[in-house]
C-alpha cells in the first residue's frame, strides 16, 4: 500500500528547513502569548493561555507527522471522502456546535472545542488538487470545466458564511480562487463566473440575518462602529507605531499589558509584538513568514506531480492570505475581520490545521524524487 | 542523478515555471506592502503614535496646594483652610449602582438625610474614574458613609481643602473670595495658572494671590484601559503658599461690624503714622463660603442684581458726597488763603441767599453771631456758605487736592473709585456747562458734584492728624513662611506732605475736638473719656445727586431718599493712633447714627470698660438711633 512506504528515503528527504521556520515562528507565538496573557495585576498573572498554546504546538506536532507520514497521493485519491466529511462536520456544527460571541463555529470533542472550518480550508485544497489532477488540459479551464469546483467551493463557503465566520469563508474562497487562477482559466470564463458572483451576492444577502447583515456592513465600513471595530483598530495602530523601532521591550508593551489592545491573544497578536519588539521584530517575523511562503512555494514548484504542486500552492495561498488579511488588518490597511495568524494566534484548531498542512508540503517534498510505479 | 528524476516530474513545463514568477512577483509585492505599512507606522508615525500612546495611559493629577493662611495684626485668623469631605463614587467598585444608591438613600434616610442626586451614570468606559456623588458634606452624612463603608462597595469619602473665613461676611469684601481660575485668566498671559487652579477673585485673596496660593503639585500615574491606577511615575509635592498678616484689627472690624448692625455703610478705621488700616468693613456683605462647594448661576445673580450691591467693598469702590465732614478742608483753605481769620465773625440766621436761591442751615433759627471754632462744632452751614462764596470753587478744589482726594489713594486693592473733586475747568469739559457760583455755595458744605470714597475720607483725615503727612493706605503687613521667615514686609509709602501752617492745624485741631468734647457739639456720641477724640459729622442729601448713575436709580425706591450719616475722627488729641471714618447709607444724621459706632471702636481700641463711659454719653447714642 502507498502510505505504508515510510522509508528511510522519506526520512532522509525530511525537510528541517521547513520545521525550523515553522517552530521559530511558534517560539515567538509562545513568548507571545505569554507577554499578552501577562499583568501588573498578580491576581492575572501566568494566565494559561502560552501553556495551551505549547500543548496545541505538540498536539500540532503530531498532527504533522501523520500527514508526512501518509502519502499525499493517497490523501488526494480519498480527497472526495475527506470533503465529505468536512462537509458533514460543518453541518453538525450548525446542530450541535456551540456558540461563543455570537458565532456557533464549535463542536466538542471530549471537551476539546474544536472548528470543523479549519478542516475545511485543508479539504477544499485537497479537493481542487484532486479535481484538477483528474482534469488534466493544457488549455485553459473554460466555464462548463468549471461547474464542479465552483460548486465543491460554494457548499463550505456558504455553510461557514452561516455559522456567522466571514473571515474563513473569505479564506476559502480565496484560496480557491487563487488555485484557479494558478491552473489557469479562460478570460472569458472568469468575466462571466466573477459577474454571476456579483448578481448571486443579492440572493445570498437576502438569506442573511439582520445581524449577520450589520456585521457585513461593519466588515465593510468600520467608520460605523467606532467603539467596536474602529476603536480595535485605533488602538492597534497606537500599538505598533509607538513600539518604534526597537519596541518597549518584553512584557513592557503599555497598550498590552494596559489592555488598551483588544483580542490580543487571538487576531491581534502581531500588534502586541511589534509593540514590544519595534520594527526589528515585525521586520524578522515578516521575513520569517516570506520565507515560510516561498520554501512552500519552492516544494511547489518541484513537487512530482500536478496534485503535488497544487495542493502546496494551495498551502502557500493559505498561508499568505491569513499572514496578508491578518497583518493588514492590525495594520490598519485592510478591514477587521477575524483571521488568525499562523502559529502566532492563540487557537488549536488553526494551530492542528496549519501544522497539518507543513506535514503535507514536507510530505510532497519527501516524495519529489520518486518514481511513478 | 538529479536529471533522471527532474526529467519526470511532469508539470515542470516554462509556462509553468513563468507562472511561478509571476507568483512570486505577487507575493514579493504583498509582503512588501506589508513591510512599507510597518516602517511608516513604527519609524515615520512613531512620535505621534507614541504620544497618543502616553495619553491613552498616563494621566496627570494635580495636586492642590494648601492656601496660605491670612491674620490679624494681633495672629488672629482670617481665613483658613478646612478639609472638605466629598462624597465619591467609584464605578469599577460599585458594580451595582441603582443597588448601591437605594442603601445609601435607606441609611441616609435614617437620619434625615436628603441625598443629591445630580450626578448622572451610565454605563462608562472608565468604571475607575472616581465621580464626585456629593460635594462638602456635612459630618453626619460622612459618618453614615464611613460606617458602612461594607455595605456601600464603591462609595468612599475624599478629603480636599477648602478655605474657611471664620468672621465669614464680616470679612467678606476685605478678604475677596477665591474660586477656579477662569478662561479669561488663562487667556490673560497668566502662564503661571493652569485650568482648575484656584486663583483669589477679589480683595485680599486677589492682590496676594501670588503669595498665597503656593505652587500645585502633580502625580503621574499611568492607568489602564479601564482607568485604574496601575503604577505611580512620579510625584512632585504641592508647596504651599505663604502665610500672610494683615494690618486689620480683628476687634475693630468687628465692632464696625456690629456698629452698622445691618445698616449699608463702610467703616474704615486706619493708623494715621503709617497708613495701615486697623478695620474695613463694608455692608451688606456675602457669604464667602458659597463660593466652596461652586457658586450656582441662581445665587450668583443674585449677588449681582441685589440693589445694595452686596459684592463691592464701600470703603474703596463707594463713593459719596462728604456733607460737613468736607468743612475741614474748607476751613483750612480759606484759613491758609487769609480769606478767614479765627476771628472772623459771620451772622447766620438760618438761611443765605444767593440770587434767587435760598440755602439753609440746618439749624432752623440760624447760629446768630459766629466764629470759625463754634461754626465747626456747630456745623453751622451759613457760616460756610459764606467761606465757600468768598473761596470759590477752583481753591476748595486746590486744597482738596492736597488732602489728597479726587484720585485714588493708592491702597493696593481692587476696584479703586477716585471720587470727585470739581473744578470749573472739569465741568466745562464733562458737562459742556459753565460752573454756577451758586454750586459752590453747596459745595462748601460737602453737597454737590464732589464725591469721596470712605477710605479718601479717612486718610484725608489722618493726613491732618498727623500734621500733613499724606500716607498711601495699607494692609498687609508681612508675608511670612508657615515657619514664620519673612518673605516680604510692606513699609509704609509717603506720597504727599500737605503745606498748612501750624497754627492752622492747632485751630481746627481744637475745633474738631470741640465737636465731640464741646457743649453743643454734633459729634458728641463719639466722646470717649480720657481719648480725647476728635471728629466731624456729616450728613449727606441723597436727593440732588443727579452726576452718580446708581444714585440716580436708587432715587425711584424712597427708602432711598434718607440721608447718608456720616462721621469721621481720630484720638487722641495730640498724636493721634486712630482714625476712623463712618458712611452709614440712607440713616440719617451722622451725630446720631455714624458717631456712636467710632464711639465703640474707640472705647475698643483704647481699652476702656463699659462702666467708664458717662451714662449721658450712652444715652445719646440710643436717642441718636
Amino acid at each position: 500500500m502507498l502510505f505504508l512506504k515510510f522509508d528511510r528515503s522519506n526520512l532522509h528527504n525530511f525537510d528541517w528547513t521547513l520545521l525550523a521556520i515553522v517552530l521559530s515562528i511558534c517560539a515567538i507565538g509562545i513568548l507571545n502569548i505569554y507577554s499578552a496573557g501577562y499583568s501588573y495585576d498578580a491576581l492575572e498573572r501566568q494566565s494559561p493561555f502560552y501553556i495551551k498554546q505549547i500543548q496545541w504546538i505538540l498536539l500540532g506536532l503530531i498532527a504533522m507527522i501523520i500527514t508526512f507520514s501518509i502519502d499525499y497521493r493517497f490523501l488526494a485519491k480519498g480527497a472526495y471522502v475527506i470533503y465529505c466529511i468536512a462537509i458533514a462536520l460543518l453541518i453538525l456544527v450548525h446542530i450541535f456546535g456551540y456558540t461563543m460571541h455570537g458565532s456557533q463555529r464549535w463542536l466538542s470533542i471530549g471537551g476539546l472545542a474544536f472548528q470543523p472550518s479549519e478542516v475545511m480550508k485543508l479539504s477544499i485544497i485537497l479537493v481542487l488538487a484532486r479535481y484538477f489532477e483528474d482534469h488534466k488540459s493544457n488549455q485553459p479551464y473554460k466555464l462548463r470545466e468549471l461547474i464542479v469546483p465552483a460548486l465543491l467551493i460554494m457548499l463550505p463557503f456558504l455553510l461557514i458564511l452561516k455559522q456567522p465566520d466571514l473571515g474563513t469563508a473569505l479564506i476559502i474562497v480565496l484560496i480557491s480562487a487563487s488555485i484557479i487562477f494558478f491552473i489557469g482559466v479562460n478570460w472569458k470564463s472568469f468575466l462571466i463566473a466573477s459577474s454571476g458572483a456579483l448578481l448571486s451576492a443579492p440572493i445570498v444577502w437576502h438569506f442573511l440575518k439582520d445581524y449577520q447583515k450589520d456585521r457585513l456592513i461593519i466588515f465593510f465600513n468600520p467608520e460605523r462602529d467606532p467603539l467596536g471595530a474602529g476603536y480595535h483598530i485605533i488602538q492597534s495602530m497606537i500599538a505598533v507605531g509607538s513600539g518604534g523601532l526597537w519596541g518597549k521591550g518584553f512584557l513592557n508593551g503599555t497598550q498590552t499589558q494596559l489592555k488598551f489592545l483588544p483580542e490580543q491573544q487571538t487576531d491581534f497578536v502581531f500588534s502586541v509584538f511589534a509593540e514590544e519588539w519595534g520594527f526589528t521584530g515585525g521586520f524578522v517575523l515578516i521575513i520569517l513568514f516570506m520565507s515560510l511562503v516561498f520554501w512552500s512555494l519552492k516544494i511547489a514548484l518541484h513537487a512530482r506531480d500536478l496534485s503535488g504542486t497544487v495542493i502546496a500552492f494551495g498551502i502557500v495561498c493559505l498561508f499568505s492570505w491569513q499572514v496578508f488579511i491578518n497583518i493588514g488588518m492590525v495594520l490598519g490597511v485592510l478591514p477587521v475581520v477575524g483571521i488568525p495568524l499562523p502559529f502566532l494566534s492563540y487557537g488549536g484548531s488553526a494551530m492542528l490545521s496549519f501544522m497539518a498542512a507543513i506535514g503535507l508540503l514536507m510530505n510532497i517534498n519527501a516524495h519529489r524524487f520518486i518514481l511513478h510505479r | 542523478m538529479e536529471n533522471r528524476f527532474t526529467v519526470l516530474n511532469v508539470p515542470e513545463t516554462p509556462e509553468f515555471r513563468q507562472k511561478f514568477k509571476i507568483v512570486v512577483t505577487v507575493l514579493l509585492i504583498i509582503f512588501s506592502l506589508l513591510l512599507i505599512r510597518l516602517w511608516y507606522l513604527q519609524i515615520i508615525k512613531v512620535q505621534e503614535m507614541r504620544e497618543k500612546s502616553e495619553s491613552n495611559a498616563i494621566r496627570y493629577r494635580k495636586i492642590q496646594s494648601l492656601r496660605g493662611v491670612i491674620t490679624d495684626r494681633n495672629g488672629d485668623i482670617l481665613a483658613d483652610n478646612l478639609p472638605s469631605f466629598d462624597v465619591v463614587y467609584m464605578p469599577g467598585i460599585a458594580k451595582n449602582h441603582e443597588q448601591l444608591i437605594q442603601r445609601l438613600q435607606i441609611l441616609y434616610n435614617r437620619k434625615n438625610l436628603e441625598i443629591d442626586l445630580s450626578q448622572q451614570f451610565g454605563k462608562t468606559m472608565r468604571p475607575y474614574l472616581p465621580v464626585k456623588l456629593e460635594k462638602n458634606v456635612g459630618m453626619e452624612k460622612v459618618a453614615v458613609v464611613e460606617a458602612n463603608s461594607v455595605n456601600l462597595p464603591g462609595l468612599y469619602i475624599d478629603v480636599s481643602p477648602v478655605r474657611l473665613y471664620p468672621k465669614k461676611e464680616m470679612t467678606a469684601s476685605l478678604l475677596g473670595y477665591i474660586g477656579e481660575v477662569g478662561k479669561d485668566d488663562l487667556e490673560n498671559g497668566e502662564s503661571e495658572y493652569s485650568l482648575g487652579d484656584i486663583t483669589g477673585k477679589y480683595g485680599v485673596e486677589k492682590v496676594l494671590d501670588p503669595y498665597l496660593r503656593g505652587r500645585s503639585g502633580a502625580e503621574l500615574v499611568e492607568v489602564n484601559v479601564h482607568e485604574k491606577q496601575m503604577q505611580n511615575l512620579g510625584r512632585i509635592e504641592a508647596v504651599p503658599g505663604y502665610n500672610t498678616v494683615l494690618t486689620i484689627d480683628t476687634r475693630l472690624q468687628e465692632a464696625a461690624w456690629l456698629g452698622l448692625n445691618g445698616k449699608a455703610g463702610a467703616v474704615v478705621a486706619l493708623d494715621p503714622r503709617d497708613g495701615a488700616i486697623l478695620a474695613m468693613v463694608s455692608a451688606p456683605s456675602f457669604d464667602p463660603h458659597l463660593f466652596n462647594a461652586g457658586i450656582s448661576a441662581e445665587q450668583w445673580k443674585n449677588l449681582l442684581n441685589n440693589p445694595l450691591s452686596p459684592m463691592t467693598n464701600r470703603v474703596v469702590s463707594g463713593q459719596y458726597p462728604p456733607g460737613s465732614t468736607y468743612k475741614l478742608i474748607v476751613a483750612a483753605a480759606a484759613l491758609e488763603e487769609g480769606i478767614i481769620t479765627p476771628q472772623t465773625k459771620l451772622f447766620c440766621d438760618g438761611t443765605f441767599t444767593m440770587g434767587n436761591r435760598t440755602f439753609r442751615c440746618w439749624k432752623k433759627h440760624g447760629h446768630g453771631q459766629i466764629e470759625l471754632h463754634r461754626a465747626i462744632v456747630e456745623s453751622c452751614d451759613v457760616y460756610f456758605y459764606n467761606v465757600g462764596k468768598m473761596l470759590g470753587v477752583d481753591k476748595i478744589a486746590k486744597y482738596a487736592n492736597l488732602f489728597g482726594l479726587g484720585k485714588e489713594t493708592g491702597i493696593n486693592f481692587p476696584n479703586e473709585k477716585s471720587g470727585l473733586i470739581p473744578t470749573q475747568q472739569w465741568k466745562l469739559e464733562r458737562l459742556k456747562q459753565p460752573w454756577h457760583p451758586g454750586e459752590t455755595i453747596s459745595l462748601a458744605i460737602g453737597q454737590g458734584y464732589n464725591l469721596l470714597t470712605p477710605l479718601q475720607l479717612a486718610n484725608a483725615y489722618a493726613s491732618f492728624a498727623n500734621g500733613g503727612t499724606v500716607w498711601q493706605p495699607h494692609l498687609i503687613k508681612r508675608v511670612e513662611t508657615a515657619e514664620g521667615r519673612i518673605i516680604k514686609k510692606f513699609e509704609p509709602v509717603k506720597t504727599a506732605t500737605i503745606p498748612l501752617s501750624k497754627k492752622t492745624f492747632e485751630l481746627l485741631r481744637s475745633a474738631l475736638w470741640g465737636v465731640v468734647n464741646e457743649q453743643g457739639g454734633t459729634g458728641r456720641a463719639a466722646m470717649v473719656p480720657n481719648a480725647d477724640v476728635c471728629g466731624k459729622t456729616g450728613t449727606a442729601q441723597v436727593v440732588g445727586l443727579p452726576q452718580d448713575p446708581k444714585a440716580r436709580r436708587l432715587k425711584k425706591i424712597s427708602a432711598f431718599h434718607e440721608d447718608h450719616a456720616l462721621f469721621v475722627c481720630f484720638a487722641p488729641r495730640d498724636n493721634p493712633e486712630i482714625v476712623i471714618a463712618i458712611v452709614a447709607e440712607n440713616a440719617g444724621h451722622g451725630g446720631a447714627v455714624a458717631a456712636p459706632i467710632a464711639r465703640k471702636m474707640m472705647e475698643i481700641y483704647f481699652n476702656i470698660q463699659e462702666s467708664d463711659i458717662r451714662p449721658q454719653v450712652a444715652n445719646t447714642a440710643e436717642t441718636g438711633r
